[in-house]
């Protein structure tokens, strides 16, 4: 059936098919809402989005092929009018503000009440109101600790970001010192003065340093 | 008119505190038994009362989450603030 001017024209995408079904079933029994395009991972997300470009997209946070992060990020390039509303586990609070980060206008827990399902659809009410303080403190912790690691991360010379970048991609020692066109001895010293600068102990809490503050970009073309 | 945010970090005075039934939430002050019920954005913010965080990241965060223009977000932050000053409910760190 044909969608009315009137009604808003939603994107479903969620791994488990009877998800989307019950969801769609309830979103459909409300004469303003229609369900115009379905998705069971985040890449078809992205495409059925380009292809209808619907007002909303409801993104599980966890699709395969590329998840509800990355896909959040790719629609709001594509399709920028559409709203997301990503749908995560409560607990899951880091996740929820890449989400918002990568552009998301608010989000939903598979714990929320149907009718806070509808109303956020409707752009009634994006945030869950017993979620904003926990949001908002984890948010500002975040953004904290983004602060440091960029301080930390301003101490590196750009040699030092090399190895980093090389090392955050898994390289050992005599890979970063033959792709830097050095000694292994030499990389070895740049690691050890990436770890102490950056206060970790280990390559893989480097690594992990670099993934968890989202400091990919800043190593962009410093390994290259 | 412009509402001024006072320098420094808020932080909830000991006395007081929240009481929560149902959907309402208000914060109490026993030193003179009154009631200040407060909406969700206002009970965020309270919670971000704790000395430690700056008004300006409070904003930060508020902006990100809420979508609303930045000048939007501090004159409601702003004016949230200025109201538990005003009502002798928060002291301020510097």
């Amino acid at each position: 059936m044909a969608d009315q001017p009137s009604q808003l024209r939603i994107l479903l995408a969620d791994e488990q098919s009877l998800f989307r079904e019950a969801v769609r079933v309830v979103l459909e029994s409300e004469a303003d809402l229609v369900v115009v395009a379905e998705a069971r991972d985040g890449l078809q997300a992205v495409a059925e989005a380009e292809r209808t470009t619907p007002d909303i997209a409801l993104l599980d946070v966890n699709l395969p092929n590329c998840n509800g992060v990355r896909a959040t990020t790719l629609i709001k390039e594509r399709v920028p009018d559409c709203r997301v509303l990503v749908l995560a586990g409560e607990e899951d609070q880091r996740t929820l503000i890449s989400a918002l980060e990568a552009g998301a206008n608010g989000y939903l827990t598979k714990e929320s009440p149907l009718g806070e399902l509808i109303s956020a659809t409707r752009g009634e009410t994006l945030i869950p109101s017993r979620m904003l303080g926990i949001l908002l403190a984890t948010l500002i912790r975040r953004r904290r600790e983004q602060g440091e690691a960029l301080r930390r991360m301003s101490k590196l010379t750009r040699r030092e970001k090399e190895v980093l970048g090389l090392l955050s991609a898994g390289s050992d020692n005599d890979a970063i010192a033959q792709k830097l066109v050095i000694s292994p001895e030499t990389a070895r010293t740049h690691i050890q003065n990436v770890l102490a600068k950056l206060g970790v102990h280990s390559r893989l809490e480097a690594a992990a340093f670099v993934v968890q503050n989202g400091l990919q970009d800043e190593l962009i073309g410093a390994a290259t | 008119m412009k509402t001024q945010v006072r320098e420094g970090r808020p932080t909830r005075k000991k006395e007081v505190w929240v009481r929560q039934a149902g959907k309402e939430n208000a914060v109490f002050d026993p030193r003179n038994g009154s009631l200040h019920f407060l909406n969700e954005t206002a009970l965020a913010i309270w919670d971000l009362c704790d000395g430690d965080t700056w008004p300006e990241e409070m904003i930060d965060a508020v902006c990100l989450v809420s979508g609303l223009p930045r000048e939007v977000v501090a004159e409601d932050v702003g004016r949230i603030l200025h109201q538990f000053d005003h009502a002798g409910l928060i002291d301020w760190v510097e």
